[in-house]
This record gives C-alpha cells, structure tokens and sequence, in this order.
C-alpha cells in the first residue's frame, strides 16, 4: 500500500492555491477572497502568509508571475506552469486518497 | 500601517531576508490591506475601523516574517539541506583546496619555468628561484583555505540561514585545515638534478607545536568577520528603514 505523503495535510494550502490557479491568473488578495468564498468561510488564516507562500512555488517553478498595472496599482499577477500542473495533478491524487478513506471511516463500511 | 510593515520590515532585516524580498512582499502586502481596507469602507466600517481591521486580516508580522525567512531558505537545494551544506561540505572542500594548489603550481611552472624538466631542475636547484617557488606555494595554500571559507561566507548569505550554520561550517574546515596538509620539497633525483615534489595529505599530530595553527585561524578569522560584517550591515538596513 502506499504511504502517505507525511507532510500532506501541510500541503492544504499549496492544493488551493494550485488549484485556484489553474483556472486563471490571479493576485494574492484574489486568492485569499477565493479560498474564503469557495470554502464558505470554512478555512481561515493570516491572509498575508499567502505572499511567502507565493513566492515559494514561484521559487519551485510551480507558478509564475508579472507585473501589471491595474486601475493605477502595480499588481503582480501568478499563473501555473507546466511543472505546476504536474504537482497539482499529484496533490489531487492524495487528496482524493485520503479523502476517500476518510470517508470509508466515517461511514463505518468496514467496521 | 507603520507598524504592522514597520514591525515586519525590521524583523526580515534582523532575520537577513534579501532586500529585494522584503520590498516585493512589502509592496505585495500593502497593496493586500488597501484591497482589505477598501473592502472594510464598502462594508460601511469607518477608516480607523476598516485599517485596524484589515491589519488583524493580514496576521501577525512576526509570524509572517519567519514563514517568509522559511520560503526563503526552502528556495534553494543549499538552504533546504543544511547539515550536507554546511556540516559535510566543507570536509569535502578539501578536494578544492587540493585542486587549487595542483592548478597554481602547473601555472607557476608552465608560466615562469616552462613546463620542461630540465628548466623544472634548475628552478629546483636555484635557491632564489625556489624561495619564490615556496613562497607562491605557500600564499596558495593560505589562499585556498580563505576562499574556502568565503566560500561558505557567500552560501550562508546567499541562502539566508541562521548565522551558525556559517560558523559551524568554517569551524569544520579550520579542523580540516589542521589536519590536512601539502607540501612542496626539493627532492634530489640524481647527484646534479634536483627536482620539485608536491606531497598531500591528512594526518592529526599529537604534537601541538607542529601544528599549522595559523592555517586553522584563518577560517576562524573569516567566520569572525562575516559575523561582525553581518551584524554591521544589519543595523545599518535597520536605521535606514527607521529613519525612512
């Protein structure tokens, strides 16, 4: 069987912020305001760790980033890349796992 | 604001976060607050309320600075594994010591005495031409040792670890600096040639007096230095961001 990934539920954070962004470009306070509203509030945190965060995959290549003025504000925007994509694909993947078993264990299926 | 980016920006500082970090998250973070603060104005809230507001949003700063010194040091392969780059490296800087001194005599030689044998010997049996010839083995050699320990100098800073790792790791290389040593004789081959030997190796004298003391200093004095250098420039950054 294979072993989860110890550091997985660290790896929340990294599953949202990939995963938000594999479906457009967008700004950290875009994102913060995304995971509030596509988690009905359920997560919350200091919403200015999302910027080392950010600059972490960025320094992993997992995301990218430029600058763009919008409405007089120099904004830097992030996308996925490539190699980006590939984590998500992979994070998902254990997510699902974990998610699954959970389930089966809530349920009380084999118990 | 001053004092949430005042209280960030002095703490990444201490901490030794590269300058162009902090302005981006700095910047990034401002531009976050105004969006939070904007948001807070819609909502009907006054303009004390909404920036006390969005401050408590953006969370601790100091919190904030260590996690952003984590991304840092996660960045790169160096910062991510400390104990190889600064623990078991500097044992290895041995081969790059060895590989300097080997290089500088092949270009002393090629450069000044020819790569010929028989230009070789008369260096070799010259006294003057060989005191030089010692003489430039021996600033190699001291050279060599103080480019290793910038060299670990330049890693501590380049992957903004605390500043033990770099003392620790000049710590190990001034050991291998006491055990490891070269050495460059003349070495009589026949009753009218002399030529040149290069010995290497690592031995532990029990015989303190022997020992290369003033080689083992060096990285001390390196490490020393970059202590003191770093302590410096970090109160320079943090009165200039004060007096900013």
């Amino acid at each position: 069987m294979k072993k989860t990934n110890p550091s997985f539920l660290n790896g929340v954070p990294e599953l949202l912020v990939l995963r938000l962004l594999s479906k457009e470009e967008m700004y950290g306070y875009q994102i913060v305001e995304a995971i509030r509203s596509q988690t009905a509030g359920a997560l919350s945190f200091g919403e200015g760790c999302i910027y080392p965060y950010l600059h972490y995959l960025e320094a992993e290549k997992q995301v990218s980033s430029r600058r763009q003025e919008v409405d007089g504000r120099n904004r830097n925007y992030y996308k996925l890349t490539q190699r980006g994509q590939k984590r998500l694909q992979t994070l998902t993947d254990e997510w699902n796992r974990v998610t699954n078993g959970v389930a089966l264990l809530m349920e009380g299926k084999y118990a | 604001m001053r004092d949430f980016m005042g209280q960030l920006r002095g703490r990444l500082l201490k901490l030794r976060c590269p300058t162009a970090r902090i302005e981006r998250l700095v910047h990034e973070l401002a531009d976050h607050r105004e969006d939070l603060k904007q948001a807070g104005l819609a909502e009907g809230l006054s303009e004390a309320d909404a920036e006390a507001r969005a401050d408590a949003s953006l969370g601790d700063p100091l919190v904030l600075a260590e996690q952003t010194m984590m991304s840092v040091r996660r960045s790169t392969w160096w910062g991510r594994h400390c104990v190889v780059t600064f623990g078991l490296l500097p044992i290895l800087a041995c081969l790059l010591w060895y590989l300097m001194l080997l290089c500088e005599m092949l270009l002393v030689y090629a450069l000044g005495y020819g790569c010929n044998r028989e230009k070789l010997h008369v260096a070799a049996s010259n006294p003057v031409t060989l005191h030089h010839l010692l003489l430039a083995f021996r600033f190699t050699d001291y050279f060599g040792v103080v480019l290793v320990a910038l060299l670990f100098f330049w890693l501590a800073q380049r992957t903004a670890v605390k500043l033990r790792w770099m003392v620790i790791s000049c710590a190990i290389w001034s050991l291998m600096a006491v055990i490891f040593w070269a050495e460059l004789k003349p070495n009589t081959i026949t009753a009218s040639e002399t030529g040149l030997t290069l010995t290497a190796g690592g031995t532990l004298s029990t015989d303190l007096a022997s020992m290369p003391w003033f080689r083992a200093t060096i990285p001390v004095l390196v490490a020393g230095a970059g202590y003191v250098i770093q302590c410096r420039a970090v109160r320079r950054r943090l009165q200039r961001a004060t007096a900013g």
